[in-house]
């Protein structure tokens, strides 16, 4: 980035824009808040849990910490669920859980001023809008932006106990 | 005394913390005494004890500013101090006012740590009341007023003494603060206010020094790199010293030295810091002419007086032997040991591979290291326990109001009370305890009428008793009361509305009571009968992970148990193969396992059982319950692992048994939500998750999986 870029991106900050780590699946390009991200890790050992839906695929151990994986390309219905060794787990910290989500791949990190983010259309994307913070913009190439937090805690994730949410 | 001036908020907090520890420490005391004194009149050394605590929280409450606080101690503190002397003779109406003021205590002590409601009116009703005690105290009984000089070797006699003993030790004091000290908002000049009051006139000196001098750069003006030196001749024992450094610096970082006395050099033995100087003015001849002692303000006379070793300020010996650590590194440390045991599995792992003889030092050091990190897991465990009479010694006090309240003849017993377990589970137990005690009292306890009528000891009984059984911690509440009463039970659930019927066996009807909503108390009180006791208990149980039990006999009392996991502590494991995926099974549940022959499983209403000396056992395919594709599904080749869950038995089908091991409990809740069948989970010698089996809950899942398959993947 040159001196000018970065000026540029400090600015945005100020201008209550945000970084966002960019990830692919299929042929949709999304964008999470990074400060949400904790790391990325490849996709290994993994301990099933039973009577799970097929998506939670089940629980890794992070540095002792046990924590679930959840493969988005099978909750969402896109692009094809392999596991190799360049698949990617995104690790997460949301609502005081960490999370690790499968995707296709991570593309970069961009920042994004505010006049950048448009609003989320009604339909167009395989998330559910509810779940839409907005739409970015950058080279031309469009930007789907989550509310992470919101997509993890809900109720279809089924990743939190419903007793706590009572 | 109040003298601390706040820095910024943030330091105050983290220094109040220590405060309101200690304050609650010493309420919790205060109470216990009291409570065990049950109406007697406490002897002397109780009396301290509880004046010290009174005294503890009004000089804290003084230093740190929380001058409300210190209103209420205040009198209390005349009021013992008065008892103390036996200036006035002692009723037992005084327990329950000191226990009243030990609420208010704890109520403003709240107010200042949560934010809580702090009640006004309370604090001036219990003060009220023990003023009125304070001036109108009965007269002391005649024999106290006489008897104190002589035989109470703690107060009058050493009170005396003190002031025939003129003299005056001379001690050099040198304070070397840390470096926080002033962003703690301590200051200085009232600890030097402090100590020159308490010297004799023209008996203080103080100097003061640089440790060192650091750079312009470095130089922080909020870092206290100054060394104090005192010299003072004074009265006051050593004791009375170091006080004044109380809730100011720590012991080490005082050194206290006794010089040789100007004017009595012979009498005056070198005094160490530490060492008690209640010794001292006893050993001491008391030739010397009696000087007069100075009165010295803001400080109350009875201060002085008190010389008993220990009877003020730091408890000695205790204050040495512990240290307080937030529980966060407690916790980060026993994660450490566990990730270093996993390690230290994984390199077992790898070594078991290589050749025994070339590699027999290798081997040797891994024996070792097993050995030691083990070890170590035990202590660092061992840390996070504390024994669960914490929690029942809230009882005696509860159990001795309700019963007063509701006219109840009662006796409380306590069993097991050193049975350890985990703080965090300590401080969520409490609030399910005390409703099940307040129950026993309230419902299962009948008067002590009812109860000579029908031909019981008048005084009813209620027991907590705490033990570990098979890897859990089993806590019952008994009571010898009249026990629930089923029809009752039966008639106020549908008339609440919960689905019941006659047909209904007792462990069914007794499970009722746990309905939300449900109360069979004839009125509402506000003991108990809103309905919302029995189900909140089984939700906070639940949410740790434990489980209630109700067992009843009509006419004869009641008992409830309750049942938790041991979650951190370390558990003792079998691994099993399924399929491709490991499990722990607590070996604690398991009788035995073995590989059953053909004439050995039998065939009941199509489900298969195996016959173990004459028992007939139910077998739970785990590769069933959890969805497990595996080549192993006839028992024949497989090995089936009978687990004992509590009188019932039963038999799990797995493919293989690998190894007994220790495991490392690890909460799936903390990121996950809970696996139904599972006690948490833990991380293999290969870094793998391994789920840790609940044999009781997997039992609940094949039951109710076998009407039909289809409810148990609802369940989970």
């Amino acid at each position: 980035m040159t001196m000018q870029g970065a000026l540029k991106s400090s600015e945005q900050h100020r201008t209550r824009g945000a970084e966002f780590l960019t990830f692919t699946l299929a042929e949709e390009t999304y964008g999470i808040d990074i400060l949400r991200v904790q790391e990325i890790r490849g996709y290994d050992a993994v301990t099933r849990i039973a009577n799970t839906p097929d998506f939670i695929k089940g629980v890794v151990n992070l540095r002792g910490v046990i924590v679930p994986i959840v493969d988005l390309r099978l909750k969402f219905k896109v692009g094809q669920a392999t596991y190799h060794e360049f698949t990617v787990v995104i690790i997460i910290n949301v609502a005081d859980k960490v999370v690790g989500m499968v995707v296709d791949g991570v593309s970069d990190v961009v920042a994004l001023s505010e006049e950048q983010i448009k609003p989320a259309p009604e339909f167009g994307s395989a998330l559910d809008t509810r779940y839409l913070t907005g739409l970015g913009t950058v080279n031309d190439d469009m930007l789907i932006l989550i509310d992470i937090e919101k997509l993890i805690a809900s109720d279809e994730m089924q990743l939190m106990d419903r007793i706590a949410e009572a | 005394m109040s003298n601390g001036k706040p820095g910024s908020d943030i330091d105050i907090k983290r220094f109040n913390q220590v405060f309101f520890e200690e304050c609650a420490e010493h309420l919790v005391e205060m109470e216990r005494i009291l409570i065990s004194l049950s109406d007697r009149e406490p002897d002397q050394e109780q009396m301290n004890a509880i004046f010290r605590a009174a005294h503890s929280i009004k000089g804290g409450a003084g230093i740190f500013g929380f001058d409300d606080m210190t209103v209420v101690t205040h009198v209390m503190e005349s009021l013992l101090d008065r008892l103390r002397k036996h200036e006035i003779g002692f009723t037992a109406s005084m327990v329950d006012v000191l226990l009243e003021a030990g609420d208010v205590i704890a109520m403003q002590l709240a107010g200042h740590r949560e934010g809580s409601v702090v009640r006004q009116e309370a604090i001036d009703a219990v003060r009220d009341k023990l003023q009125r005690l304070v001036d109108n105290g009965p007269a002391a009984p005649p024999v106290a007023v006489v008897e104190p000089p002589d035989s109470s070797p703690c107060s009058g006699a050493l009170i005396r003494s003190l002031g025939d003993d003129t003299a005056t030790h001379r001690f050099e004091l040198s304070f070397t603060p840390d470096d926080n000290i002033f962003r703690r908002g301590i200051r200085v000049e009232s600890i030097i206010a402090e100590l020159s009051e308490l010297a004799q006139p023209g008996g203080f000196a103080s100097r003061a020094e640089l440790v060192e001098v650091p750079t312009l750069a470095e130089f922080d003006p909020e870092n206290c790199l100054t060394r104090w030196h005192f010299t003072l001749t004074t009265p006051a024992s050593a004791d009375q010293v170091m006080e004044v450094f109380m809730f100011v610096a720590d012991e080490e970082q005082l050194n206290l030295r006794e010089l040789p006395s100007e004017r009595l050099p012979a009498a005056a033995p070198a005094n160490l810091p530490g060492a008690t100087a209640a010794a001292e003015p006893s050993t001491a001849p008391g030739a010397a002419p009696p000087v007069p002692e100075p009165r010295l303000e803001g400080r109350r006379a009875y201060d002085r007086d008190e010389t008993s070793p220990g009877a003020f300020g730091r408890r000695q010996g205790e204050a040495e032997s512990s240290i307080r650590v937030n529980v966060t590194k407690v916790d980060q440390l026993i994660n450490q040991v566990g990730e270093l045991l996993i390690t230290q599995a994984m390199l077992a792992q790898v070594a078991s591979e290589l050749d025994p003889v070339r590699y027999e030092t290798l081997h040797k050091g891994l024996l070792q290291l097993a050995r030691n990190s083990r070890d170590l897991q035990g202590s660092v465990m061992s840390i996070r326990l504390v024994p669960i009479s914490i929690v029942f010694s809230r009882f005696p006090r509860m159990v001795r109001e309700l019963a007063g309240r509701l006219g109840k003849s009662v006796e409380l017993k306590t069993v097991g009370e050193t049975t350890e377990l985990d703080k965090g589970l300590i401080e969520k137990v409490a609030d399910p305890l005390s409703h099940l005690v307040r129950n026993a009292l309230d419902h299962g306890l009948e008067t002590s009428e009812v109860r000579l009528a029908n031909g019981k000891e008048p005084t009813g009984t209620i027991q907590l008793k705490a033990s570990q059984v098979a890897g859990r911690i089993v806590i019952e509440v008994s009571d010898d009361g009249a026990g629930l009463n089923r029809d009752k039970i039966l008639a106020k659930a549908s008339e609440a509305g919960i689905p019941c019927s006659e047909s209904m066996s007792d462990e069914e009807v007794w499970q009722l009571i746990f309905a939300a909503g449900f109360s069979t108390a004839d009125q509402v009180t506000d003991l108990s009968g809103r309905g919302v006791g029995m189900d909140v208990v089984l939700k906070n149980v639940q949410a740790m992970g434990g489980r209630v039990q109700i067992a009843s006999q009509a006419g004869k009392g009641a008992c409830v148990t309750i049942s938790l996991p041991l979650t951190l502590a370390i558990l003792n494991g079998l691994s099993v193969a399924v399929g491709a995926e490991k499990f722990i099974i607590p070996l604690s549940a398991i009788i035995e396992s073995l590989q059953p022959k053909p004439d050995q499983l039998k065939s009941v209403n199509g489900k298969q059982v195996v016959a173990v000396r004459g028992e007939y056992l139910p077998i739970l395919r785990l590769h069933e319950l959890f969805n497990i594709e595996t080549e192993v599904t006839d028992p024949r080749q497989g090995i089936l692992v009978l687990v004992d869950l509590g009188g019932e038995k039963t038999a799990l089908l797995v493919d293989a048994l690998l190894d007994e091991q220790q495991v490392v409990v690890k909460s799936i809740e903390t990121n996950y939500r809970r696996v139904a069948g599972s006690a948490g989970a833990t991380i293999l010698g290969d870094g793998r998750v391994a789920l840790i089996l609940d044999v009781a809950e997997l039992f609940e899942m094949a039951k109710k999986a076998q009407p039909e398959p289809g409810p148990a993947k609802e369940a989970a």
